[in-house]
């Protein structure tokens, strides 16, 4: 497996830990009491976000140590055509969640719930984007 | 694929070349090397060429077009 390749699988599994985690939390609460669900939703993001930092400094920080060479080379021709590929699925799933968005506004879904599905819609682009790149690494190009 | 190659055909006539030892002569990862030896990637012509230059041969040596 390549260094690049296990970087997208840092980023899968913990946009997976964090965001799953971030989510569910918000659904259970949500689900008690909606006031109360509105009102974490900032919290828990600021918390998943710090998560997801120190969660990626610090697996891509043990990476590098366990190769140190892998790390510092430059990207090849090969891997920068995936992430370009990777990005354009992602960059569609985006597209997708917006459009499905708007339908959401036009149908009366209120402020903060917007600002979730929107956040929803970005985490699931990343987790398509990496596993696009794990895919097209696995597959050759 | 539509390109063929003769890279590991090369590389034992080369000594046994390793693919990593290929990859560090052409600025790509061993995996890109691997990839394009089972003709699951087209390197670009660039690319193509520093392969070629790395066994000492032209271009068409390595690489053909297989039509079809």
């Amino acid at each position: 497996m390549s260094y690049r390749e296990k970087r997208a699988w840092i980023a899968l599994l913990s946009y997976c830990a964090v965001f799953g985690g971030y989510f569910f939390f918000l659904w259970q609460a949500w689900s008690l009491d909606e006031a109360f669900g509105r009102e974490l939703v900032i919290p828990l993001l600021a918390g998943a976000v710090v998560a997801l930092v120190i969660a990626a400094v610090v697996l891509n920080v043990a990476l590098a140590l366990f190769s140190p060479k892998e790390a510092t080379a430059p990207t090849d021709e090969r891997e920068t055509m995936i992430d370009l590929k990777a990005e354009r699925i992602a960059s569609y799933t985006l597209s997708t969640g917006v459009v499905c968005l708007v339908g959401a506004l036009l149908m009366g879904v209120n402020g903060m719930a917007v600002a979730v599905f929107l956040l929803a819609g970005l985490v699931i682009s990343e987790l398509v984007k990496s596993a696009a790149q794990i895919a097209y690494f696995r597959r050759g190009a | 694929m539509a390109i063929e190659n003769e890279i590991r055909r090369l590389r034992f006539e080369n000594g046994e070349m390793t693919q990593q030892a290929l990859a560090e002569s052409v600025g790509v990862t061993r995996q890109t090397i691997i990839a394009i030896e089972q003709n699951k990637y087209a390197p670009s012509l660039e690319a193509a060429f520093k392969i070629a230059n790395a066994f000492g041969v032209p271009l068409e040596s390595v690489f053909r077009w297989r039509n079809g």
